[in-house]
């Protein structure tokens, strides 16, 4: 009886911790966003750039971003939040705009056209996946044995 | 007269005690004036040092607890701590729970390598410290065996940042930047520019608690039992093994979650060298704070901590104004961190012998009283 209380106990405990690193899995999801200003045509209707957006996430400003410019901001899970300022146009009024985007968990950098998503373009238009370029690197070398008994001291 | 000779004999065991400490507290009296460095930013080192530090050394206290020494082999540990860093890197998972992520990971990896190191210890009992230490050589051949060749071939391991480029193994750096500091910067706070990393405060202070009430458990009495005498422990029904092997497994554990929250405060691994001094720091802090073989409390980890790290920022600096030389101070801290351990195995071993040569002077007195009667 008390063993199989035990062992209840153990196995609820051994749950409860795969439960945590799931809810981790999920929570500490970090993705790369890249925020585009370039007029972009897909569907055949064309989404032009504004003069330029600013960019907020977490009331941090990412940039400005003026029309052919790039942003980036990290974020940690899927649901992503920003505020954006639009300039239409040069000497126009910024017109600001909250937008919350519900991020896919498999895809570690997404690139966001925002005059498409400000048009009101479909999911498939205005987000894609970013895949970085390979680059051709020489191969590192790896120093792991020595018969070197010294102490590298400092870990500062 | 017997109080003074009394009193005298206390004062003569309080110095030889704290011999370790004292001479600290005097290289560190005279080399901060010679350093020239401010105040302000010896503390602000200190309490970073201490944040960084402070849960490793803890790691130790439990094995000197059930007398099996200085667990030199908080190495692996380590290496488990490392492992559930790099996957949890590369499953992209940041900032704390990529930290709480890794600490799960790690721990199944950490109670295996424990109980693997215990059961080897109860084989090499009398010689804990030495055979951990071999041990910890042994198991860092396994760990670059895993992390340099199954990585990426069998283990998936997704980001070129990560990989090596011939495609499998792991880089020799694997940065953290998404987790660099995130727990010493979760409550933010700062007093007189100093930066005090609470969060991280807050996980020691539940360790050391966790230790007190700790030792006050019926396991915590039969450790205890176990380093004091393990055939009296064993005579009054206490399985001496598996409460070793408990031991070993809790300061592993320990040790492995330690190493996570000393490498997000340093932001980077290096995958082959993180691991392999951090045990030698670790005991060599803790004997400065006054600790032995077979004694260490809270006190000394803290104090040592603070006299270790001390000497470690300061030394440079003061071997650069008075040699004009900084690697002479260099080679100084580095002379004193093994003398440090070597002055207190010498001690533990002189004192245990000459506990033993009394006792048998104590027996053949005994002896011949009882042949006299």
């Amino acid at each position: 009886m008390k063993s199989t209380r035990r062992l209840l106990i153990r196995l609820i405990a051994i749950a409860a911790v795969i439960a945590i690193a799931a809810w981790m899995m999920v929570i500490g999801r970090g993705h790369t966003i890249y925020f585009d200003n370039k007029p972009i045509e897909a569907n055949g209707e064309k989404y032009e750039a504004p003069y330029q957006i600013q960019v907020y996430v977490d009331d941090e400003s990412m940039g400005k971003l003026k029309e052919g410019d790039r942003g980036m901001a990290t974020t940690m899970g899927q649901d992503f939040k920003m505020v954006l300022h639009i300039t239409p146009e040069k000497d126009a009024k910024k017109v600001g705009s909250a937008v919350s985007l519900k991020i896919p968990y498999n895809m570690d950098g997404i690139v966001i056209n925002l005059p498409a998503l400000l048009g009101g373009a479909p999911e498939e238009v205005y987000q894609s996946e970013f895949i970085p370029t390979e680059v051709e690197e020489p191969e590192e070398e790896v120093d792991i044995s020595s018969d070197e008994f010294e102490m590298p001291m400092g870990d500062e | 007269m017997n109080n003074n000779t009394a009193k005298k004999g206390n004062f003569g065991n309080f110095l030889r005690r704290s011999s370790v400490p004292l001479m600290f507290i005097l290289i560190c009296a005279v080399c901060i004036p010679l350093s020239g460095l401010s105040p302000s930013y010896l503390v602000n080192e200190i309490v970073t040092r201490m944040g960084r530090n402070a849960f490793l050394i803890l790691a130790l206290l439990i094995p000197i607890m059930a007398g099996m020494g200085l667990n030199f082999g908080m190495t692996l540990g380590a290496m488990a701590g490392q492992i559930g860093l790099i996957l949890a890197s590369d499953w992209q998972i940041i900032g704390i729970p990529g930290m709480v992520l890794a600490m799960i990971l790690s721990v199944p990896i950490s109670i295996l390598l424990g109980m693997f190191c215990g059961k080897i210890l109860n084989m090499a009992r009398g010689r804990e410290m030495i055979t951990s230490y071999i041990m910890s050589f042994f198991i860092n051949g396994i760990y670059q065996l895993v992390v340099l060749y199954l990585m990426g071939s069998v283990i998936p391991i997704k980001h070129s940042t990560i990989k090596l480029p011939r495609g499998y193994g792991i880089r020799n750096t694997v940065s953290l930047l998404s987790m660099r500091q995130k727990l010493d910067n979760l409550i933010p706070l700062t007093i007189k520019g100093v930066k005090i990393p609470v969060a991280t405060f807050i996980v020691i202070a539940v360790l050391c608690v966790f230790i007190v009430w700790f030792r006050r458990t019926k396991l915590g009495q039969d450790m205890r039992a176990v380093g004091q005498d393990m055939e009296v422990a064993r005579d009054a029904g206490i399985n001496v093994e598996k409460t070793r092997i408990i031991a070993i497994v809790l300061s592993t554990v320990l040790a492995g979650i330690g190493m996570i929250i000393y490498l997000q405060n340093m932001g980077n691994i290096a995958t082959y060298s993180s691991h392999s001094q951090i045990g030698m720091f670790c005991i060599a802090a803790l004997l400065v704070g006054g600790a032995s073989v077979d004694k260490a409390s809270i006190g000394n980890v803290f104090l040592g901590v603070i006299l270790f790290h001390l000497m470690f920022i300061v030394a440079p600096r003061a071997g650069a104004a008075i040699t004009g030389d900084s690697m002479i101070g260099e080679y100084f801290r580095v002379f004193v961190s093994y003398a440090v351990i070597t002055v207190a195995l010498i001690m533990y071993e002189t004192a245990k012998r000459s506990e033993k040569k009394q006792g048998g002077e104590q027996l053949k007195q005994a002896q011949l009283e009882e042949e006299s009667k």
